[in-house]
């Protein structure tokens, strides 16, 4: 198989919204995200040195990282705005070029917008966010190799790699938006400051993984009625207003170092295909941040499929030494005799 | 945690808004034809950030401005009269025509002084933060400064004795994307300012200061901590002016292109805030060129005032000198 390109993505502005002042959580300076891009590189680097193609981000991010590993890459999405859109546009760009694997370094919402430009993406998500799910925590240095073992065909993208489930959002119909972990409505009337932080607000969340092992509106779901990323099936969540009696009292780690007691009115599975429909006003939230506001009379179609990105896993990859050609068996039978 | 704002804010804010920018248009215009002397450093498009912060603050709170600094101090209340009479150096300004566009002050309303020094303004507001602190009246001082002054050692003197103080205290930093002529990539490593927060132990947040909202939750929770003991905040908007770094047009350097303002100008914070507060029902079309007539009507009562008060006589000239 003739080896891919590996992309590379950074989101600048991940790890920086007004949940270090409301919640506990830290800054996650760019800076750190440009050594993670230089150690990913390092990780590819061991199992060879395939093309590389970078979206260069409006901070210089993953180009600062191939400079200080004097790594030669193509750059994607040069002309950019500094918002979502970059990424989103960056993902088609990379799908484009054929890419076999891609790291993400960002949030749950930095993937969303990836895969809203390249939905069935070869992924590696790395977490450089605040509330992450669909990312997670993994040395670079690793996850380079483990891009690198997928882009260059050592190991097939089927076997290490699991579909992300998407819940696909209508607005009157038409296609919106998606979100990989929740989707929710609020009673809010703007957008603000973006992130979700106010249960009291809640009125209804799609949670396509409900795990009680990470922060957010994830952990609600996940403390009354888990669903694992591998199941196929979602879980819907209707929430009850301030001050009413409420048939679940959920004590919720809703962002780091931050509880709510969350009022539910009822909680149930959700099969893939089912539609979830609810009407405006109010605001749309995907993966934790507010995302659209909904006008009165507007209706709102959820949806849950198995139709995201191929997550690759990277303890299944490097579990496979061998196949990867870093372990080689040792031919002197002096040697061998010694040991 | 800092509720959404309620009509009540929401107009308000509005209203400070419209306040800056007729106020900063007016005075773009005087100052193109030669009637107020100096420099001008006009406001407009950055609007949001001075709403959004100072909503939150009273007369009793203070802040710091910098040579930007019109917006300050009409979102603190600053009346256009004595405000033009200043820019005019009328005997009627708020800094009895000693001050101009660069030094204006007030102590009535909290506002410590424009300061036409890149980056002094911090310092002088940890002063006043460490006053709060010892007066213990749950007050707070907010300093406004720009991506170029975050590079003065100043700055990051205040930032490491506020935070080792743990004062009441906000770092608003106006992200404009440009220190005067000198694009922020020429002039720092890092693009977010609110990366340099945890060097010195406190929280650093990204909001788009194109958002009144949006700015208004943020200080506001950053103001909580500030009044709750909980020590400062770096808040940096990212924003952009509209006009040149001096005047309207400037001197026409090429140090931005046409492009780039015209798709800025598509997020113009007014125009966008307008159209959510209609669709919301709060303030429809006719409603806000209402707030925008009267609104001129007084900045122009304004400029009256002020062209028809006297000069300083020469006999103050070393009144109110202190040093």
């Amino acid at each position: 198989m003739t080896p891919r390109p590996i992309g590379i993505l950074a989101n600048p502005a991940s790890g920086k919204d007004i949940r270090r002042l409301v919640a506990r959580a830290s800054v996650f300076d760019n800076q750190e995200k440009r050594a993670i891009v230089t150690r990913c590189l390092a990780g590819i680097a061991a199992l060879g040195q395939p093309e590389i193609v970078y979206f260069d981000d409006s901070h210089g991010i993953a180009r600062g990282g191939l400079e200080a590993a004097a790594v030669q890459g193509t750059p994607v999405a040069r002309t950019n705005t500094g918002r979502a859109d970059d990424t989103t546009r960056a993902a088609a760009e990379m799908r484009a070029a054929d890419c076999g694997a891609v790291i993400t370094l960002g949030g749950d919402g930095t993937n969303r917008a990836f895969a809203k430009g390249w939905l069935d993406a070869p992924l590696l998500p790395l977490s450089t966010g605040t509330n992450n799910v669909f990312p997670r925590i993994v040395e670079g240095t690793l996850a380079g190799m483990a891009a690198a073992a997928v882009a260059s065909g050592r190991v097939g993208l089927a076997d290490v790699s699991r579909r992300a489930k998407v819940i696909h959002v209508t607005v009157d119909g038409q296609d919106d938006d998606i979100a990989l972990i929740d989707a929710a409505a609020t009673n809010d009337r703007f957008v603000g400051a973006r992130a979700l932080l106010d249960c009291e607000r809640l009125v209804l969340a799609v949670l396509a993984t409900a795990t009680p092992t990470a922060v957010g509106l994830t952990s609600v779901g996940g403390l009354l009625l888990p669903v694992a990323g591998s199941e196929d099936f979602a879980a819907v969540v209707r929430f009850e207003l301030p001050g009413r009696p409420a048939l679940h009292r959920v004590r919720a780690p809703i962002a780091p170092g931050m509880f709510q007691d969350v009022g539910v009115a009822t909680a149930s599975h959700v099969a893939f295909g089912d539609r979830i429909t609810l009407e405006g006003p109010g605001v749309l939230a995907f993966d934790g941040e507010r995302e659209r506001t909904l006008a009165a009379g507007q209706r709102a179609t959820m949806e849950v499929r198995r139709d995201g990105p191929h997550v690759i896993d990277v303890e299944r990859i490097l579990r496979s030494g061998a196949a990867l050609g870093v372990v080689h068996a040792v031919q002197n039978e002096e040697l061998r005799d010694a040991v | 945690m800092t509720a959404q704002p309620t009509d009540e804010v929401l107009l308000d804010m509005h209203r400070r808004m419209v306040r800056i920018r007729n106020f900063e248009q007016e005075a773009g215009k005087l100052a193109e034809d030669g009637k107020i002397p100096g420099a001008l450093h006009l406001y407009v498009g950055q609007e949001a950030v001075a709403a959004g912060v100072m909503t939150h603050l009273s007369d009793q709170d203070w802040i710091t401005s910098t040579h930007r600094g019109h917006g300050h101090l009409i979102a603190k209340g600053g009346e256009f009269g004595p405000m033009f009479a200043e820019l005019f150096g009328r005997a009627t300004g708020y800094c009895k025509g000693k001050g101009g566009s660069m030094h204006i002050s007030n102590m009535d309303l909290g506002m410590l002084g424009a300061n036409g020094i890149v980056g002094a303004g911090p310092p002088i507001a940890v002063g006043a933060a460490f006053s709060c602190k010892t007066q213990g009246e749950g007050h707070v001082a907010a300093t406004f400064f720009g991506d170029g002054a975050s590079n003065e050692g100043s700055f990051h003197e205040a930032a490491n004795m506020a935070s080792l103080y743990k004062l009441p205290m906000l770092f608003v930093c106006e992200n404009n994307g440009y220190g005067e002529y000198t694009p922020q990539a020429n002039h720092q490593a890092i693009v977010d300012v609110a990366d340099r927060a945890p060097g010195y132990g406190m929280p650093g947040v990204v909001v788009d200061g194109m958002d009144a909202v949006a700015v208004y939750e943020a200080a506001g929770e950053a103001l909580r901590r500030a009044r709750a003991g909980e020590g400062p905040t770096l808040l940096e908007c990212k924003t952009y002016r509209f006009f040149d770094h001096v005047g309207v047009r400037g001197m026409g350097l090429s140090y931005r292109t046409d492009e780039e303002l015209a798709e800025w100008q598509k997020r113009d914070p007014i125009t966008l805030f307008e159209a959510r507060l209609a669709e919301l029902e709060i303030l429809d079309a006719d409603s806000a060129q209402a707030v925008h007539d009267e609104v001129l009507a007084g900045v122009r009562a304004g400029i009256e005032f002020a062209e028809a008060s006297p000069l300083p006589d020469p006999s103050v000239l070393l009144d109110d000198v202190y040093a």
